[in-house]
């Protein structure tokens, strides 16, 4: 593991990547048992600017700006890593099977896939959220759907390269399960790829999140998630810019910082899978 | 009631998008004998191994092992009994993310014995493939190409199979150690009564371990028969080339 965390490292980018990660991790995670309540009201402390009472100013409620951007972080991360979960889960199941039960199967899986993926995500996130109304619980899944194409496409190729190696038919004909099979010499061989796949999805979850929750469709208030805050702040911009831009800058650092990251645990995983331009 | 044949292939055809790798191969391997299939590169041998062995579904035609019909693709539980491969390489043939053991602890696992059990058996097979138990914790990839081919026999030992199949057994070997292995199959056939059906490219294996041969050529069985007739008064014209082609008492092994 040293020398895994050593060559990300050493990556091109690996070490911005990693430190900006740590970074966002830290707003999240360590920031918030220092800053005050994110909630707490103070309407004549409102549009303050950084001060080192308030390091990023007040909303329009007076409300501590960087209080509510270490819980939007938080949220927007937590949102995300749910999101990415569901899909490589889902993905991984539906690429199996499909790789592993026959024509018909794999036919169904693949035009599931590329009905999926047909829509742009953002138009298939909307369009899911329009039809079955906001609200976080509905957005996560929606998101997962949107993500969980790839997640099945490279678990199926993968998958059916695996098919033919020899272990995996030796394991056959000695008439080992076929749960068995996938669970000990199937999954192992491929979740490096799937991981790094999950890895360079984060931002853009990130991002598809932060936009439904801007737009209003996502985290309903008093949640908070980068997307409300962005919102909260474009409202009031003629009044203060303060507002929007913590979380944009979290926003920002955290999309920069998992797209360095994933690329070099990419590259380090597995070289061949960077798309050639 | 005579004996059931250890394997009996019917009217075999295999197509590929756009070739037909079999064409109607017929094949009757008797019991605990040493079949041998000769043939060129290209020409269908490790296909029909496939065949038989249920990796690979036929187009048309049928496979019985020892009597029972060849469920292709189904459950090859009742299957891995009376059958066990021995792969081209066989340390692709080990999990590369399992320690030895562990890959053939897998067999009392499919067969339902204990631990226990499985390991004394594999004291004795180990004895006679001169394999040390230390192997056992190790990886595929910390052992020698020679030892994880022994290790992959093993394993199909550990089945006390009707029949093994090699698919080029030879190939990538050394001159001497491939008489070593040639003479190790045969020991265990004689030991254990297995029946042996071996695959190779290689006229001088084949001519060496097997008591009957089928040659192939394009997806066709071109001639089949007792080993010393088929090599000393070939009748079929592919079989005079390819045995003229292959200069005598030279086993060493070409790629493929
Ligand atoms: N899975 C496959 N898909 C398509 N063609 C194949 C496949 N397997 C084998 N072939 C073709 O079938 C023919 C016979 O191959 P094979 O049985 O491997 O021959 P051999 O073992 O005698 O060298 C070859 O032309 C090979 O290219
Ligand atoms: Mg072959």
């Amino acid at each position: 593991m040293r020398g895994f965390a050593g060559r990300i490292w050493r990556e091109r980018g690996g070490r911005t990547g990693v430190l900006l990660v740590a970074l966002v991790l830290f707003i999240a995670l360590i920031l918030p048992f220092a800053t005050p309540d994110p909630n707490k009201i103070d309407v004549p402390a409102r549009f303050l600017p950084p001060s080192l009472h308030h390091p990023l100013g007040t909303d329009n409620l007076g409300r501590d700006l960087l209080a509510r951007v270490t819980v939007g972080t938080r949220s927007a991360l937590w949102i995300a890593c749910v999101v990415i979960a569901l899909s490589m889960a889902g993905g991984l199941a539906l690429g199996v099977i499909a790789a592993l039960s026959g024509r018909l199967v794999d036919r169904l899986v693949t035009g599931f896939c590329d009905i999926v993926s047909a829509f742009p995500s953002y138009i298939l996130v909307f369009s899911l959220v329009a039809l079955y109304g906001a609200g976080l619980g509905k957005l996560v899944v929606a998101i997962a759907l949107a993500f969980l194409p790839q997640f099945a496409r490279i678990t199926r190729s993968q998958a059916l390269t695996l098919r033919h190696r020899p272990f995996i038919e030796s394991a056959r004909l000695m008439g080992l399960p076929a749960t068995t099979i996938i669970r000990r010499h199937v999954l192992p061989n491929i979740v490096g790829p799937v991981i790094v796949l999950a890895s360079m999805n984060i931002p853009s979850v990130i991002t598809t999140e932060a936009a439904m929750s801007f737009i209003g469709l996502g985290v309903q208030p008093p949640q908070t998630s980068l997307g409300t805050l962005i919102r909260d702040g474009y409202v009031f911009l003629d009044q203060s810019w303060w507002p929007i831009i913590g979380a944009v800058a979290v926003l920002a650092i955290a999309t920069l910082g998992c797209t360095l990251l994933g690329e070099a645990l990419r590259d380090v995983v597995d070289p061949k899978l960077r798309r050639e331009p | 009631m005579p004996d059931p044949l250890a394997i009996e292939v019917a009217g075999v055809t295999v197509d590929f998008t756009g070739m037909r790798a079999l064409d109607g191969v017929s094949l009757a391997v008797p019991t605990a004998g040493c079949f041998g299939i000769v043939g060129e590169s290209g020409s269908g041998k490790s296909t029909l191994l496939r065949t038989i062995l249920g990796l690979q579904g036929p187009t048309r035609g049928e496979v019985r092992i020892e009597g029972v019909l060849q469920p292709h693709r189904r459950d090859f539980r009742a299957q891995a009994r009376l059958v066990q491969p021995i792969f081209q390489d066989p340390a692709l043939s080990l999990s590369p993310r399992r320690r030895v053991g562990q890959s053939l602890d897998e067999v009392g696992e499919a067969l339902g014995e204990p631990r226990d059990a499985l390991r004394a058996r594999l004291g004795g097979v180990f004895e006679r493939l001169g394999l040390q138990m230390p192997v056992l914790d190790r990886y595929p990839h910390q052992i020698s190409g020679g030892q994880a081919r022994r290790v992959a026999i093993a394993r199909a030992l550990l089945f006390q199979p009707r029949v093994l199949i090699a698919d080029e057994p030879t190939a990538g070997l050394d001159v001497s150690v491939q008489g070593d292995l040639l003479n190790l199959l045969q020991e265990i056939r004689a030991a254990t009564g297995v029946t042996l059906l071996i695959v190779s490219h290689n006229l001088a294996v084949i001519r060496l371990i097997a008591d009957r041969v089928a040659v192939m050529q394009g997806g066709h069985i071109v001639e089949e028969g007792d080993s010393r007739s088929v090599f000393d008064a070939p009748r079929s014209d592919y079989t005079r080339t390819l045995i003229a082609s292959w200069p005598r008492g030279q086993p060493v092994e070409a790629t493929g």
